[in-house]
């Protein structure tokens, strides 16, 4: 039933480049994102991303339309700056384009230099235009334009800060979070970009509805030049280090994200190489708590067989993470065509013995199809996995972007020695529930067989 | 004269209250740039029009973020297939933009066609596939040819129009210019219906279809919950549509009529004073006594079954206030179903109502109600924040909006989790309301730590 295909995407594992630049932007503190292009954009992100971290998701449109794509968008991305303006007053307007203003060719640069020539009598917002066409690479490299954009664009060199600026990806609030409480315990200031640790994951209070008013802001974006280096968690989302390297000798360290026990120790050496500091001793207690929840889950977790979808970052470091627990990753997929992750692979295989199957730009059919050729015991990836888990008779451990068929997205901690034990108990107790009985015996296969044969039986004696 | 609430100049005529000066909104305008608009793009109409139909693959030739973003998000159930939960994506890329999709689009259909062997394929252009001027037809028409499986465009470019009630007209287009009246029913009956308008989100249509089937008539086709693309396809040979969802679908029925001349009735399964109506109403349609007759006794045992069953939460519900924010329909079409449990709807509004609509909803509500049209997120939470509901029905996006204000909320579009229609979907209904008002953690927000 399953076949090779070559042109169709057929249930996809990525999305498209402003959803990218949204997600960075969610970051910011005062800040008013807007999507140069028709309502739908705007409107359907919102939609993915209200449904997944359960907040209210607050991104403006320009509200294209048929005469305004005929004659340019100039007419409503400027009334759309006065709007925000007067009526929002943020501290920053993030302008993403769509596939739609990319095609016509729409100058937003230039427009929105017009629009600020226009009211050079008045306190404006500083106002960044993104380039995201759609049809070009997906949201994980929307991520990183917008990271880069928002840098180039504010950045003000000065004198040495002494602090580190760390580019996160799009993780979890509670990830964030986490990275957070490592510089501190590391006692190292960050420049987070962006941090959605607080903005996404609020209490109950009206004032959620205003602008964030936690959050990444415009000083510190103008600081990342006097940073002592930057480090990059998501390779993917390195350009704006890149650029801070170039040009202002600011170090870059690109990756890998700290999941599990090898990538967290290179993010702590990585953090306190460049800021020349010990590593302190306090570090050692979690880290031999994540060791020790590894060998408490042990024997459950041996050679069971992982397949793991998502963001491509997320992937490579989870394979490292699940190889390093003794399971073995036999299908990883990611939706961006890049090279950088399947050369991750390629190094994790050969460091770990095993030897994925690698899905660089697949989807989900074909990460289906292989999941039936190379078998997988567990899924790890988000809620479209479902279906897939479902039909397989296996089960999903919900990670990545977007969950939306079960509660607490925002709080799902994998990150750092400390998530990382979060992340060993949950997973472990999945495969618990799935294939041991009440008693904590394994359930041997025969049974398992039995059972679906009963129930088929069942089944027909019913019809 | 004090403003319904704080806004723009040229919005606040798009607010009114009911017996007062305009009791009609203006409305069915471009939203204001910069604005966090609620609606969605003309894409989004055809789609949820025609994503229901189970046997059929969905293309969506365009950018992946198209298909990325609204792949299986309809929460349309259905009884057989899952071919049109599938996200199937051309993928367009740089190359593409620049030289055209049109050969793309061909092979992914091929493909399609080959992996899944679907009733029909629905194509739908999205923006840019409009913008580098593709065309769709003519991919369609070939690759209909080289299949001999219907393959059917559909002109969705998103930016079309600023309201998406385009894009529920174009869905009806690709239907009536395509698949209406293409294939010949094996047998009719004189009491032939279509149901139209019904998307079967949660189930809602299998809560009247054995109601309709008791009765007597014989169902055609759903246009478009839990249906197959062959049986829409016999759906001129109907003696009457029946209208569920009259926003997206009075438009079908309409040209239906003057095409094949089949008249139609408006119905409303969302409580039990509009269901039992509705199915008298079309037991009147059909004249026939023995028909009336079954109508009257599945009405008697339908309201015997549910007798008492509400009651519980009605105690509860008595006298609260309910403000309705939705697409369209929902916005007339459940008002009597609150004033059944003793809720008064002390608002309503619609993303993309057009005039009609608005008379519809003017027609359902008491004086003295706010009636709005295509409020922006800040409009709504103004309007929730100073007239404090004790509950908001609307979707996805506005939920958390609500939440946080401590106002209760029920999603009653694409995320439901059950069926309301019918004499049971009553009581589910009534259940559902009162879960969302009746919890206790609405009241939390009125605690404190430091007992201020």
């Amino acid at each position: 039933m399953y076949h090779d295909k070559k042109f169709s995407v057929v249930n996809p594992s990525k999305m498209c480049q402003p959803m990218g630049a949204v997600q960075a932007l969610l970051g910011l503190k005062n800040a008013m994102p807007l999507i140069h292009g028709s309502q739908g954009c705007s409107t359907y992100m919102r939609f993915q991303l209200t449904r997944h971290f359960r907040e209210p998701i607050e991104v403006a449109s320009t509200s294209m339309n048929e005469k305004t794509v005929i004659y340019g968008g100039e007419y409503n991305l400027m009334k759309a700056l006065k709007n925000i303006t007067e009526k929002q007053s943020p501290s920053i307007i993030a302008v993403a384009s769509s596939c739609l203003t990319e095609t016509i060719g729409d100058d937003m640069a230039g427009i929105i230099r017009k629009f600020e020539d226009a009211n050079i009598d008045r306190e404006l917002p500083v106002i960044v235009p993104i380039s995201t066409p759609s049809y070009t690479e997906s949201h994980v490299e929307g991520y990183n334009r917008t990271i880069k954009a928002l840098v180039e664009n504010l950045v003000i060199p000065t004198a040495p800060n002494g602090k580190v600026n760390v580019i996160t990806g799009f993780l979890s609030p509670a990830d964030v979070g986490e990275v957070k409480n490592i510089l501190n315990d590391l006692k190292l200031e960050g420049i987070i970009l962006t941090d959605i640790s607080k903005n996404l994951d609020a209490p109950l209070s009206e004032s959620a509805l205003n602008l964030y008013d936690g959050g990444t802001t415009v000083e510190q974006l103008e600081d990342t030049a006097n940073s002592t280096g930057t480090i990059a968690l998501s390779k993917h989302a390195d350009s704006a280090g890149v650029f801070l390297e170039k040009k202002f000798g600011v170090n870059l360290i690109s990756g890998p994200l700290p999941l599990g026990l090898e990538n967290t120790d290179s993010f702590i050496r990585s953090a306190c190489q460049l800021a020349d500091l010990e590593i302190p001793e306090s570090m050692e207690r979690d880290r031999g708590r994540l060791m020790d929840a590894m060998v408490d889950a042990h024997s459950y977790n041996y050679h069971r067989k992982v397949a793991i979808f998502g963001d491509p970052d997320f992937v490579s470091a989870m394979t490292r993470f699940t190889s390093e627990m003794g399971m073995i990753p036999t299908v990883v997929c990611t939706g961006a065509r890049s090279k950088r992750f399947t050369e991750d692979i390629d190094t994790i295989s050969r460091e770990k013995g095993c030897s994925p199957v690698t899905l660089a730009g697949g989807d989900l059919y074909d990460m289906h199809r292989e999941i039936k050729r190379v078998r997988a015991d567990i899924l790890i990836g988000n809620s479209y996995g479902a279906s897939i888990a479902l039909e397989e008779n296996i089960p999903l451990f919900r990670a990545g972007f977007p969950i939306f068929d079960r509660l607490g997205a925002q709080r799902i901690s994998t990150l750092g020695y400390r998530g990382g034990i979060d992340f060993v108990d949950r997973l472990t107790n999945t495969i618990l529930d799935f294939y041991y009985d009440e008693a904590g015996y394994e359930i041997v296969e025969e049974e398992l067989e039995d059972v679906i044969i009963e129930d088929q039986e069942y089944a027909e004696e019913e019809m | 004269m004090e403003p319904i609430v704080e806004t723009f100049e040229s919005r606040k005529k798009h607010m009114c209250i009911k017996g007062e000066g305009l009791s009609i909104p203006v409305c069915d305008k471009a939203s204001l740039p910069g604005t966090v608009t609620q609606r969605t793009c003309v894409y989004g109409g055809a789609r949820i029009i025609l994503m229901p139909i189970t046997d059929s693959i969905h293309l969506v030739h365009g950018p992946i973020g198209c298909a990325a973003c609204t792949w299986d998000i309809r929460g349309s159930k259905s009884s057989r297939e899952d071919l049109y939960k599938k996200g199937c994506s051309t993928d367009l890329g740089e190359k593409d933009i620049v030289f055209g999709g049109e050969k793309k689009l061909y092979e992914t259909v091929i493909e399609l066609h080959r992996l899944y062997n679907p009733g029909a394929v629905f194509v739908y252009a999205t923006c840019v596939a409009g913008v580098i001027g593709d065309d769709i037809k003519a991919v369609c028409k070939k690759s209909e040819e080289v299949t001999g499986c219907r393959v059917i465009p559909v002109q969705s470019e998103g930016f079309q129009n600023h309201n998406k009630t385009k894009g529920h007209w174009i869905g009806c287009d690709a239907l009536l210019d395509h698949v209406i009246g293409t294939k010949e029913p094996e047998k009719t009956t004189p009491f032939d219906i279509n149901v139209v308008g019904e998307f079967n989100v949660a189930g809602d249509f299998w809560g009247f279809k054995p109601l309709l089937e008791e009765m007597g008539v014989n169902i055609i086709s759903t246009i478009t919950g839990d249906s197959h693309v062959d049986e829409i396809a016999q759906a001129h040979r109907a003696k009457l549509n029946i209208v569920q969802c009259q926003k997206s679908s009075n438009y079908l029925v309409k040209k239906m009529e003057k095409k094949y001349g089949i008249p139609s009735i408006k119905v409303n399964f969302f409580g039990l004073e509009q269901t039992v109506n509705s199915l008298r109403e079309i037991a009147d349609f059909f004249g026939d006594p023995e028909m009336i007759e079954r109508t009257e006794k599945i009405i008697e045992k339908g309201l015997q079954e549910v007798e008492h069953k509400t009651d519980e939460y009605r105690e509860r519900l008595n006298g609260k206030t309910v403000a309705l924010y939705v697409g369209g329909n929902k916005a007339w079409s459940l008002v009597r179903a609150f004033e059944e449990l003793g809720m008064d709807v002390m608002m309503s509004g619609t993303k993309n109502g057009i005039r009609e609509d608005y008379e519809r909803i003017k027609e359902a509500v008491r004086d003295g109600t706010i009636i709005v049209d295509d409020a922006s997120s800040t409009e709504l939470a103004r309007l929730l924040k100073k007239y404090r509901p004790n509950l908001l029905i609307s979707g996805a996006k506005e939920k958390y909006i609500s939440l946080k204000l401590g106002i209760p909320f029920c999603d009653f579009n694409h995320d439901r989790i059950s069926a309301f229609a019918g004499f049971k979907g009553f009581v589910s209904f009534a259940k559902e309301v009162d879960a969302s008002v009746s919890s206790p953690v609405f009241d939390l927000n009125s605690t404190s730590l430091r007992g201020d």
